[in-house]
């Protein structure tokens, strides 16, 4: 029951470890405070943790160890109080496919109890606001992809929780969609709603969260808004595109002897040439050119950049963040095998 | 199945559905910036959402009430119309029984084959719940998760009912001969449940440990077969040969099958094994129920123990 800024902590996690029973450490000791009324994102690459860590806030799981309050109740004292407050999203879209929209929305809001007085406005309000009210009494598996996430969206929200956790809401979605969602989850935020969100998207963590720690391996790497973390990059960005692809090492090896930048230049090598980032990558950006030119090394494209939270991630994990939009969904799979622990 | 995942929270589960954390949800010290609706779930509210859910799925899904239906139809209607003439000779020269007609053996059977089928389906509803995810959404709402269970099996009874009292209506039209009347056939459907509910428990298992629809629908559907060939379904005891006689005495089957025989032809008709101190009919319903109420229990307390370690391991 914390503090923070004088706020109460939604989630207030320490020490937690979880262990699967085959040995699998997929949680080492992570500490999370997310205050109330903030949009908090967890970001991570496939199998860094995600998924564990926030079914264990979310009482799926128990922890092996450390402690866990959410909304000021233990998630092994009281589960089923933290399950009264909390709206749960997982990463594969849950809806039973043979209810129509509006039953879906109806057996989750008697599910949280929403008084039978409120229900049928709440209902509605909810189809409403993921916009399927005109196919409410359609049946799931009518749907598109975007609409049942959007179903699973209202039927998380029905009893109108302080604490939202979203398991990486937007994996597989078309561009529009996600918009979409991004729209509702702003729209809730702003109304007050806590929410915690995971995601392998830094765009998306980017574009909404408040605050965002970075998990790796089951750790806590790093933690700030997207700003601060920007800024722990330092410098600008240098990419340099390079015509054959063959020549990136000896383009990276160039960068690094050359002394074109100072010592303190990192130099990486990227899908289609090589990126430098060093405090005076603008300045000395000719400078590279030349150098390349010289050694025979033919580039067909050059920009200079502020980092973004992909070169952040970068420079965090050492991988590159997974731009295949549709290929998630990885890691549920990998959680998949893991879950026969006790 | 007991509410929660952890040994230790028994005392705040709450799980005798009184409304125990209602309202005092989130005050704590008045530093609340946000008002917590608590809930107003009740075990009996929570046992009907789960009730209803799963009857609009059952008519919803024509395959459900059917798919578990075509296959004893399938039986009833063969059976009789291939196998009746000698068959009837054959019961009746015996001794097994008298003056009864094929139909009339075979329909109790049948009744159980439906409950079979029924309980085989129980299991497919988990697993596909759990592929959808369902399941784990359902795990971490406040729900009481026996009232969720036992609203899902109540739905599945429901529809053994609806089930066994087509087949019994098709039965007679097919020229079987209820000799206990209407409240005979009630028994025949109350026999039916207790002869379901341990193959709801061993196909909810299937599902838990395999967590895929294909082996749940193999695991539980395939194993009617045998079962039933290998019992008193189909012909007398005597008829069997004897090492089918064997696995019969052990075949849940055989005292499911004997019990509903019992009802319709209001007479001992066990064989498999001999008590004759309670007279006429109960020295088959007695043992039948006996032994169908422990499996029940045994199955039923496996497949509670499976079901909490699945909630508690969570799923996908």
């Amino acid at each position: 029951m914390d503090d923070t800024q004088g706020r109460r902590a939604a989630i207030d996690a320490r020490g937690v470890e979880v262990t699967y029973s085959d040995g699998t450490e997929a949680v080492r000791g992570i500490d999370l405070e997310v205050p109330e009324g903030e949009f908090f994102g967890f970001l991570g690459p496939n199998g860094a943790g995600k998924t564990t860590t926030i079914k264990t806030f979310a009482t799926l799981l128990a922890p092996t160890g450390g402690t866990i309050e959410v909304n000021g109740f233990g998630v092994e004292r009281e589960p089923r109080k933290v399950r009264e407050t909390i709206g749960y999203m997982a990463q594969e879209t849950s809806v039973d496919l043979e209810l129509t929209a509006r039953e879906n929305v109806r057996f989750a809001a008697q599910a949280y109890g929403v008084p039978r007085s409120e229900r049928a406005d709440r209902i509605d309000e909810l189809l409403e606001l993921v916009d399927l009210a005109d196919v409410a009494e359609k049946k799931a598996d009518e749907f598109s992809g975007g609409m049942k996430k959007r179903l699973d969206v209202a039927t998380a929200l029905v009893h109108d929780p302080p604490l939202v956790f979203l398991d990486e809401p937007t994996t597989g979605l078309d561009p529009k969609a996600r918009n979409r969602l991004w729209e509702y989850f702003q729209r809730i935020n702003e109304e007050g709603t806590t929410l915690f969100l995971t995601t392998q998207y830094l765009e998306e963590a980017d574009q909404l969260c408040d605050r965002i720690s970075v998990i790796l391996d089951g750790e806590i790497v790093a933690e700030g808004s997207p700003m601060e973390l920007k800024r722990q990059v330092g410098g600008e960005i240098l990419d340099v595109e390079l015509d054959d692809a063959d020549d990136r090492e000896r383009a990276a090896e160039i960068a690094r002897d050359s002394g074109v930048f100072d010592g303190d230049a990192d130099v990486g090598v990227s899908d289609d040439g090589i990126t430098v980032t060093a405090e005076r990558a603008r300045q000395h950006g000719t400078d590279l050119l030349v150098a390349l030119r010289d050694a025979d090394v033919t580039v067909t494209g050059f920009n200079i950049r502020a980092p973004t939270l992909d070169d952040v991630f970068l420079a965090i994990t050492g991988e590159e963040p997974d731009l295949d939009r549709n290929g998630a969904g990885s890691e549920a799979a990998d959680t998949a095998s893991e879950v026969s622990a006790e | 199945m007991s509410d929660d995942t952890r040994p230790d929270d028994g005392p705040t589960a709450g799980e005798d559905g009184s409304v125990v954390d209602g309202t005092d949800a989130v005050t704590d010290g008045g530093t609340a910036t946000r008002e917590v609706a608590g809930s107003s779930n009740s075990f009996v509210g929570d046992f009907w959402v789960n009730f209803v859910r799963w009857n609009i799925k059952a008519v919803r899904n024509p395959f459900v009430i059917a798919g578990s239906l075509i296959q004893p139809v399938i039986f009833l209607v063969l059976f009789t119309q291939v196998f009746g003439q000698i068959a009837t000779g054959a019961i009746n020269r015996g001794g097994a029984a008298t003056g009864i007609s094929y139909e009339t053996f075979l329909l109790p059977a049948i009744a159980m084959q439906v409950s079979l089928a029924a309980g085989a389906a129980s299991g497919i509803g988990l697993v596909n719940d759990m592929e959808e995810g369902l399941f784990e959404k359902v795990l971490v709402t406040p729900m009481s998760r026996t009232a969720v269970f036992l609203g899902k099996t109540a739905a599945e009874i429901l529809r053994i009912v609806v089930q066994i009292v087509i087949i019994l209506g098709m039965g007679i039209l097919l020229g079987a001969d209820i000799a206990t009347g209407v409240p005979g056939a009630i028994g025949i459907v109350c026999m039916g449940i207790l002869f379901s509910l341990w193959f709801v428990a061993f196909s909810n298992i299937v599902a838990i440990l395999t967590r895929d629809q294909e082996s749940t629908i193999i695991g539980a559907n395939l194993l009617q077969f045998p079962l039933l060939f290998v019992s008193t379904a189909f012909l007398p005891l005597e008829f069997l040969p004897g090492w089918i006689q064997t696995i019969a005495t052990f075949n849940p089957v055989t005292y499911g099958v004997d019990g509903a025989r019992a009802l319709m032809l209001g007479e001992d008709v066990m064989t498999v094994i001999e008590v004759s101190r309670f007279g006429g009919v109960w020295d088959t319903l007695i043992p039948a129920i006996v032994v169908l109420l422990a499996l029940d229990l045994a199955l039923g307390g496996l497949m509670v123990y499976f079901l909490n370690r699945a909630s508690s391991s969570s799923v996908q």
